[in-house]
């Protein structure tokens, strides 16, 4: 099998460096599995406007919006169009939403959200956002007629940002710091440490915490089982077989280095590397001896000459590279290529093209 | 006008944030000793293209004037600990707490914003003893969010020492002295409307300045456009013929745009080579020298 094939599997995510094509690749992916047949979502974290046109969503398309596939031929074993939806993630109005599903009262909703410590939290640490995609995702796989969710991730440093995400917030949750404050179910203690070392830190900051975390943790009171069994879900469904986890890369030096920390940090974490694809591959070169054989002014053959012997160079480093990252590549992991377009992908059909063109390095 | 004592080099990922730093790193260096800063100094790119191993501990020297070090926000936030609270046995005790730990995960960029008053100190002791600080910032959506942080801080905390230090952050990143913004870009549409929009935001919103924009991997021009025609019966040569004044002229078009927005645009070469060495950072740092003012 050449093509990058999702039908086997419910759930794919696409991870990899910043300015790869993560989002574009997911969209191609989703668009060719949509256009196989499959019942398709997508979420996707950080669009480029063009993206955003080409997907036909706006700045707050936050639920899933049917996508036309009128402009996308149809695969050719596919006896017609599936579907394909796609949704923009805010992490802040999914955590809004949790935050008043869960409550205990809408009052406690209502002082939770309006709280210093929630405001920052839901927009400022980046770890929320993280976790506000695996809730969404939760949310889009119990959907019954959907075949297969598609994931764009997060620009993060590490890989593991994003998919630690649930662990991080049940081991939180579940942390002796948030009982000590006297939040959690059972236990009133204070911490009177914990209590010291804020009061201190308020005092040389001028930032008045104490009152805010004791608050913010107190709103919480009772929520804190939904979390921890929906993280828990989250992290399961993350190494089922049905998910594939797929690396994406450019062959930039410096990507190819940062894409096999990925792909170590996903095996550490037991994570499954079903493909790695290099995105935005120059194309095959041509033939020199199509040069010599031209009947064309002797200046511009040489002109011809050193063009492609410029591009040779390039396409020599990107060599370099496949091997580099070949070396790195998980047993039973494909390597696949993205050619470029020859400009940026401004529609379906650009995209769908793409996917029309990844095949096995 | 004078250099900024210190160039923050960002830019959309994959524009070559890490090569232009390294490049420009190198060639200040043979002014005046010069520090590079890498604010990923775990995956290090830039000491990597200058031909040092990647950093083991908090500073590899390149050579008797050029230095790379290594900043996390971690070892910010513990120095600033240290500083506000002088007795050692309390500071490490707070450092320990979790609890602190997820407060101060909670706030908004204490540690980004920690490592802005970093830099801030660095350019402050750059200037005592004329050195050059070229911090290898990241990509540009986060550098714009690191950037604005100090604001947000005189926000949460109306008094004490950390509203006293978030103004003169503020008033560091507003002054073209000390902070100027390097900007990395390539001759394609995308990465060039965002870099542009960048400019703007960094000057409306923050009051930063943009010393100059690189662009990054600019081909030199070869064909005519009569060749160009002259050869389209060669399919695929024409097409690699037509990709290299593609990208030439939109480097071309993107000069008028950032000059006509007052910002100078400096074309480094594409490096046609297998590989990207010392020779080639060494060779892109003259071509930035050349273009910046001294």
């Amino acid at each position: 099998m050449n093509r990058l094939e999702l039908s086997g599997y419910r759930l794919a995510i696409c991870l990899g460096p910043g300015g790869v094509g993560k989002t574009t690749l997911s969209a191609t992916l989703a668009i060719g599995a949509a256009v196989s047949g499959r019942a398709v979502d997508m979420m996707t974290v950080d669009p480029a406007p063009r993206l955003l046109d080409a997907l036909g969503l706006d700045g707050d398309a936050a639920e899933p919006r049917e996508v036309k596939l009128d402009s996308v031929p149809r695969a050719s074993d596919a006896v017609r169009h599936g579907r394909l939806r796609a949704l923009r993630l805010d992490p802040k109005a999914t955590f809004d939403a949790i935050v008043r599903r869960h409550a205990a009262t809408p009052a406690v909703a209502e002082a939770i959200l309006a709280g210093r410590i929630y405001r920052n939290l839901a927009s400022a640490f980046a770890g929320v956002a993280d976790y506000m995609a695996m809730e969404k995702l939760l949310e889009l796989a119990a959907e019954p007629t959907t075949d297969l969710v598609v994931l764009d991730t997060p620009p993060t440093a590490e890989a593991l940002d994003f998919l630690n995400a649930p662990r991080r917030l049940i081991e939180l949750l579940g942390s002796r710091a948030v009982g000590l404050l006297g939040a959690r179910r059972g236990t009133r203690m204070v911490d009177m440490a914990a209590r010291a070392i804020l009061a201190a830190f308020d005092r040389v900051t001028g930032l008045k915490l104490l009152a805010d975390v004791q608050a913010f943790v107190g709103g919480f009171d009772g929520m804190y089982e939904g979390f921890a069994e929906r993280a828990t879900r989250a992290s399961a469904m993350l190494r089922e077989n049905a998910t594939a986890v797929i690396v994406v890369t450019t062959a930039e030096a410096g990507r190819i280095v940062q894409a096999r920390e990925f792909i170590a940090a996903l095996g550490d974490a037991e994570l499954r590397v079903r493909a790695v694809i290099v995105n935005r591959v120059m194309p095959e070169l041509p033939d020199a001896a199509e040069i010599e054989r031209a009947r064309i002014p002797i200046a511009l053959k040489r002109k011809l000459r050193r063009n492609l012997e410029d591009y040779r160079a390039l396409k020599t480093r990107e060599l370099i590279s496949f091997d580099t990252l070949r070396a790195a590549m998980p047993a039973d992991a494909a390597l696949m290529v993205a050619p470029e377009l020859e400009h940026e992908p401004r529609s379906l059909a650009d995209l769908a093209q793409i996917g029309a063109r990844i095949h096995r390095a | 006008m004078a250099l900024a004592r210190l160039l923050f080099v960002t830019g959309k990922g994959g524009t070559g944030k890490s090569t232009v730093a390294a490049a420009l790193a190198d060639a200040l260096s043979h002014k005046r000793p010069t520090v590079l800063a890498d604010l990923d100094p775990r995956m290090s790119a830039a000491a990597i293209l200058l031909g040092a191993p990647p950093p083991g501990g908090p500073a590899t020297r390149i050579s008797p004037t050029l230095e790379v070090v290594g900043l996390t926000a971690r070892a910010e936030l513990e120095a600033f600990m240290r500083r506000i609270v002088p007795v050692a046995a309390i500071s490490r005790r707070m450092l320990k707490s979790r609890t602190f730990g997820y407060v101060t995960a909670a706030l908004p960029g204490l540690e980004a914003f920690l490592l802005l008053e970093r830099l801030r100190i660095m350019a402050g002791n750059a200037a005592l003893e004329d050195r050059q600080v070229v911090v290898d910032a990241p990509a540009s959506g986060s550098a714009l969010e690191l950037l604005a942080v100090a604001h947000g801080v005189t926000g949460i905390a109306p008094a004490g020492s950390l509203n006293r230090i978030a103004h003169s952050v503020e008033s560091f990143v507003r002054d073209p002295a000390r902070f100027g913004v390097i900007l990395t870009v390539t001759p394609e549409e995308l990465a060039i409307r965002e870099a542009r929009e960048l400019t703007t935001a960094l000057r409306e919103h923050l009051g930063v300045a943009t010393v100059a924009a690189i662009m990054n991997r600019t081909p030199a021009a070869l064909f005519t456009k009569a060749e160009l025609d002259a050869i389209a019966a060669l399919r695929a040569h024409h097409n690699l013929a037509v990709r290299r004044e593609h990208e030439r002229a939109a480097a071309h078009r993107a000069r008028r745009e950032f000059t006509r927005a007052g910002v100078p645009m400096i074309e480094l070469a594409t490096m046609y080579r297998p590989a990207m060495g010392r020779a080639e950072i060494a060779e892109l740092g003259g071509a930035l020298a050349a273009g910046l003012p001294s």
